[in-house]
């Protein structure tokens, strides 16, 4: 490292001169107070370690100055997302990409030669010309996993995060609010985004839902990467949130599906079939009756009612919201 | 010269076959059951050019499986009866549900024709149909309808007329064909099956697929003709049962039912274009509110209160008429006849008897008509939503409900109006949970008897025994299905029709039904069950009284007329009062001995041991005895035998009171005429709706739960003290 940065610092020299940059001597203490540091840093690390050093720049000067050594490739800018910009040593040759932690900020450096082959193949059969790339990762460091409760509140969760919803730590009123909206435990939600005043926006299927600080406070969720781990023998892993297969008793209303498979005892199984419940119709739910039995089904475009017990003979795929 | 033709009408349920018979044969039809079943079975004639037609109505079904008894009916009117043709009624909007019952019609074998009924409804679908391509490709002809507009009805007569004439030239019925493997499977059965020359009424590919579905119906028949080839063929079927299932994992009658919608959804393809692309679809809207999350339930029960209302208030007025006709006509029979034993027969038991039965006629014809709205509309299915959760808990269907709320109000008609249940097991679990709802009839009751011992807390007392009778009904229908009908419950597969405008000509069909039903069926057992009351009540003719009433009266009277001569003019009226007055007491006297020593007093006596330990006396027990005969009968002899006649409630609640009858055993009394078989009528009705099996079960179950509940009620309250 030394020695890369002492070859850094004669290049340095040899290249600001020539190009006949003002002030030579302030920006190669800047480069310094720079190089000293180690990964990422902001502006504000820079002027604390000139300060440290004795030395009184102003914060205009370094920003110039460092956009310059960006400029030359002595560092490069990462601009993380909602971020301070930062600045990292850029050593020619040598290329790493990034995960940032959204809960603490750490930026962890890794390289992947897989990943960079992986690239190259993708631009390639693109057809497209890769001059570089930038990657960087967006989620939790492990040190934050660890001290992460497994079931968190909803407001808590991070845009982007996919959830399972476990629990209402609500009063009566407030959970008749909240399966008013149609979210109902076991459903699994996105979070569309998060923050502008503790305002949570989620997808619930194809249904947007918005939900203030108090409500998304009483939701408690789990990560849906830990329930995936936890009971992967059972769950039916959704290829895609809109996608998910499941038995007919758990479609909620205004959800479409084709049917996969009917099973159950033979002679039940053979009324469902002759009521045009057979592999690869569609079946629609229309509604639940008043006290959630039996449910009205919409199939072959007619209307039929099951009990819930006799819908979970049913497996249905390709699961989706449906306006009709 | 006239040709008679019988056409058998099948179909789904819904699918307005009904509707299609009602125009086709108006009035002249015959109701009646199918041997052995309590399947309703419709007939009726119609005169066509030089034809004679009779037309069946089958009962609506989704499939021909061996199942459920309307399935069985169904095909074995077909096969064993042989119409000349069978007609099926398609709901052109619902084209490929409706095939799959019409495709297994056509596999009977025996000449067809496919209807598509509801034309309009399915254009305002934006559906078409290309009916010359279902007719190409099924080979038979294919008629547009719309019933309830009587629109297509003679081109449906004259087609299937045409249709009979070809098969009689040798047109023989096309084939459905399925997968390679199933065909294999089929012709080799077919093979068998004929190497055997036996004889099955040339339905050979139909009783070949049976076999291989292994009907167990089909499969017996056939043993029957010959054992032997029966045992090679099973063989074989069996085989190929294996051999399907190791290709397909599953059984070979759900691999047919798929391949059947297989070739139904080519069928489809063919011949259904859908033209609109939007629509409105007018169920759905209504459904928004009748089957609505919060507005649903209470709809419902308004709908039900309104049919109430409507039977209870309106009928009171033809019920008063029928009342007064009654008894003008016994008022004027009593003074043509000379006292004699028939003019007693007739008063007392005939006239009596069928006039405390027909007053129930215009509830059941206004129960009826409600009951036919709810039905053609499609709103019996929708209530049949609403209430299953409710029903489910005690093991009914969601369509029980209507029925077990009519008990309230009368049994007969409630018994009645379970045939809306498809399933036989559903249908006589609610039958033996009816009678237990409280009826009309035992209301004056216990108004008499709690209003006499709980005065002011009369109210809660009734409200509670209503409550009981619930509670035991849900109780006796968890029992009873686990103990009677073990096994898998039916599932709940029911359609929610779309809503339709009911046609008051069908509306009126069905009450007259009904109500003739009623009229007959009850005139004739309740008239004879009314002479045996009667009989029981008035013999021996000879009493030896304690007292000579006789002379006691003649005694009286001579005591009065001497003293009202004797008496001054404004002495005369009172005195008259009081000779009034004390003719009737003794008569009264007289009455209530002449009753205790009758044979129904006898037998109450004699039953005097079974009553004591739940706290009824003899004259209770001759009035429970009566009111087999009619709850209302319970007050009336209570009268005659605490003697004070038999229509003064409130001398009555004093007789009781001074009799050392407790609240207790009033309690118990009343418990007792809450749960015991409601009367006379309702048993017949259970033996007519079920089989005598049933009704005597239910005879000695309902008694028997009475005095348990009596028992416990009355030694309970012996125990804490009271009474």
């Amino acid at each position: 490292m030394i020695n890369t940065h002492e070859q850094e610092k004669k290049q340095f020299k040899r290249l600001f001169q020539q190009q006949g940059i003002d002030r030579f001597a302030l920006r190669f203490q800047v480069l310094e107070a720079f190089l000293k540091l180690e990964h990422h840093v902001t502006i504000k690390d820079i002027l604390a370690q000139l300060r440290q050093e004795g030395l009184k720049i102003d914060e205009g000067f370094v920003l110039n100055s460092m956009e310059l050594l960006c400029r030359f490739g002595f560092a490069s800018k990462i601009e993380f997302h909602d971020k301070e910009t930062k600045y990292e040593h850029r050593h020619l040759g040598l290329h790493h990409d990034h995960m940032v932690c959204l809960q603490c900020g750490s930026i962890l450096e890794f390289k992947d030669e897989a990943i960079e082959k992986q690239q190259h193949k993708v631009a390639d059969a693109y057809g497209f010309h890769m001059l570089q790339h930038k990657m960087e990762i967006y989620g939790i460091c492990s040190k934050c996993m660890e001290h992460r409760n497994t079931i968190v509140s909803l407001h808590k969760a991070k845009q982007g995060e996919k959830l399972i919803v476990k629990d209402f730590d609500a009063g009566k009123n407030m959970q008749l609010r909240i399966s008013s909206m149609g979210l109902k435990i076991g459903d699994l939600v996105e979070i569309v985004s998060a923050g502008f005043g503790g305002q949570v926006v989620i997808a619930v299927g194809e249904n947007r839902l918005v939900l203030g600080k108090g409500m998304a406070e009483k939701i408690r969720v789990q990560p849906f990467d830990q329930v995936r781990i936890q009971n992967h023998d059972d769950y039916q892993e959704p290829k895609d949130i809109l996608q998910a297969s499941m038995l007919l008793s758990q479609m909620k209303t205004g959800q479409e599906g084709i049917i996969r498979k009917v099973s159950g005892e033979s002679v039940l199984r053979r009324r469902l079939l002759e009521m045009g419940i057979n592999r690869g119709s569609v079946i629609y739910v229309e509604k639940y009756a008043p006290l959630k039995d039996p449910i009205e089904l919409v199939i072959k475009g007619y209307h039929l009612s099951l009990r819930v017990e006799e819908a979970a003979n049913i497996f249905v795929e390709k699961v989706r919201f449906k306006k009709m | 010269m006239t040709k008679k033709l019988t056409i058998a009408l099948a179909g789904n349920p819904n699918s307005g076959k009904t509707t299609i018979f009602n125009t086709l044969t108006g009035a002249r039809q015959k109701v009646g059951n199918w041997p052995g079943v309590t399947v309703e079975k419709k007939e009726g004639k119609l005169k066509h050019k030089d034809y004679d037609l009779r037309i069946v109505d089958l009962p609506g079904t989704y499939s021909l499986t061996p199942f459920s008894i309307e399935e069985i009916t169904a095909r074995d009117f077909i096969l064993n009866e042989n119409p000349d043709i069978v007609i099926s009624i398609i709901d052109a909007s619902n084209l490929e549900r409706s095939l799959f019952l019409a495709i297994q019609i056509l596999e009977l074998g025996h000449p067809a024709l496919f209807v598509l009924n509801m034309a309009d409804v399915a254009q305002a679908k934006g559906i078409k149909i290309d009916e010359k391509k279902l007719s190409q490709l099924l080979g038979l002809p294919v008629v547009f309808t719309i019933g309830n507009k009587n629109k297509g009805i003679d081109n449906l007569v004259e087609a299937a007329i045409e249709e009979v004439n070809r098969f009689s030239k040798g047109k023989k019925s096309r084939d459905i064909r399925y997968g390679q493997e199933i065909e294999g499977c089929i012709s080799k059965i077919e093979t068998g099956i004929l190497q055997s020359e036996i004889d099955i009424d040339g339905a050979l590919r139909w009783n070949a697929i049976k076999i291989l579905e292994d009907d167990k119906i089909v499969k017996t028949r056939f043993q029957n003709l010959s054992s032997q080839v029966s045992k090679e063929v099973f063989q074989t079927a069996g085989e190929c049962r294996k051999r399907i299932y190791d290709l397909f994992e599953d059984d070979f009658e759900i691999v047919l039912t798929d391949d059947r919608y297989g070739v139904i959804a080519g069928i489809a393809k063919e011949t259904i274009s859908n033209l609109a692309t939007k629509r409105i679809d007018m169920s759905r809207n209504i459904d928004l509110v009748l089957t609505d999350r919060f507005l649903g339930i209470p709809v419902f029960i308004f709908f039900i209160w309104a049919m109430f209302q409507l039977s209870f208030s309106l009928g009171a007025y033809p019920m008063e008429w029928i009342d007064m006709a009654v008894s003008a006509l016994s008022g004027s029979l009593d003074k043509i006849m000379p006292p004699s034993m028939l003019k007693d027969l007739l008063l007392d038991g005939v006239i009596a008897g069928i006039g405390s039965v027909i007053i129930f006629l215009p509830n059941i014809l206004i129960l009826f008509f409600c009951i036919a709205l709810f039905e053609d509309t499609g709103y019996m299915a929708r209530a049949a939503f609403l209430m299953d959760r409710v029903m489910h808990t005690s093991g009914l269907h969601g369509k029980s409900f209507i029925p077990m709320l009519m008990g309230f109000g009368c049994t007969v008609p409630a018994i009645m109006a379970t045939r809306t249940l498809e399933s036989e097991k559903d249908r006589i679990l609610t039958i033996l949970m009816t009678p237990f709802m409280s009826c009309s009839a035992r209301l004056p009751v216990y108004i008499v008897l709690a209003g006499s011992f709980f005065a002011e807390k009369a109210g809660t007392v009734i409200f509670g025994l209503y409550f009981t009778g619930i509670v035991i009904a849900i109780l006796s229908g968890r029992l009873l299905r686990a103990v009677f009908f073990k096994g898998v419950e039916a599932p709940f597969i029911m359609e929610l029709p779309p809503y339709r405008m009911p046609m008051l000509k069908s509306l009126l069909i069905h009450m007259w039904d009904r109500g003739k039903m009623f009229l007959k069926k009850m005139g004739g057992v309740i008239l004879i069950g009314s002479i045996i009351i009667w009989a029981l009540s008035s013999f021996p003719r000879t009493i030896s009284y304690s007292v000579d009433y006789d002379e006691k009266i003649n005694a009286v009277k001579y005591d009065y007329s001497q003293r009202i001569t004797l008496a001054a003019d404004h002495e005369t009226e009172q005195l008259n009062r009081q000779l009034t007055l004390l003719l009737k007491d003794i008569n009264n006297r007289k009455e209530q001995e002449r009753v205790s020593k009758s044979y129904i007093g006898k037998i109450g006596k004699a039953l005097e041991a079974v009553f004591e330990p739940i706290g009824i006396g003899w004259r209770a027990s001759v009035a429970l005895v009566t009111g087999f005969v009619a709850k209302e009968v319970v007050v009336s002899t209570m009268g005659v035998l605490y003697g004070v006649g038999n229509d003064e409630s409130e001398a009555l609640e004093k007789a009781l009171k001074n009799s050392g009858m407790t609240a207790l055993s009033a309690l118990s009394m009343m418990v007792f005429v809450l749960l015991y078989v409601p009367c006379f009528a309702t048993v017949v009705t259970i033996y007519r709706e079920t089989s005598a099996k049933w009704a005597g079960f239910n005879l000695i179950y309902t008694t028997m739960v009475a005095w348990g509940m009596s028992f416990l009620v009355y030694r309970t309250g012996m125990m804490l003290g009271f009474g």
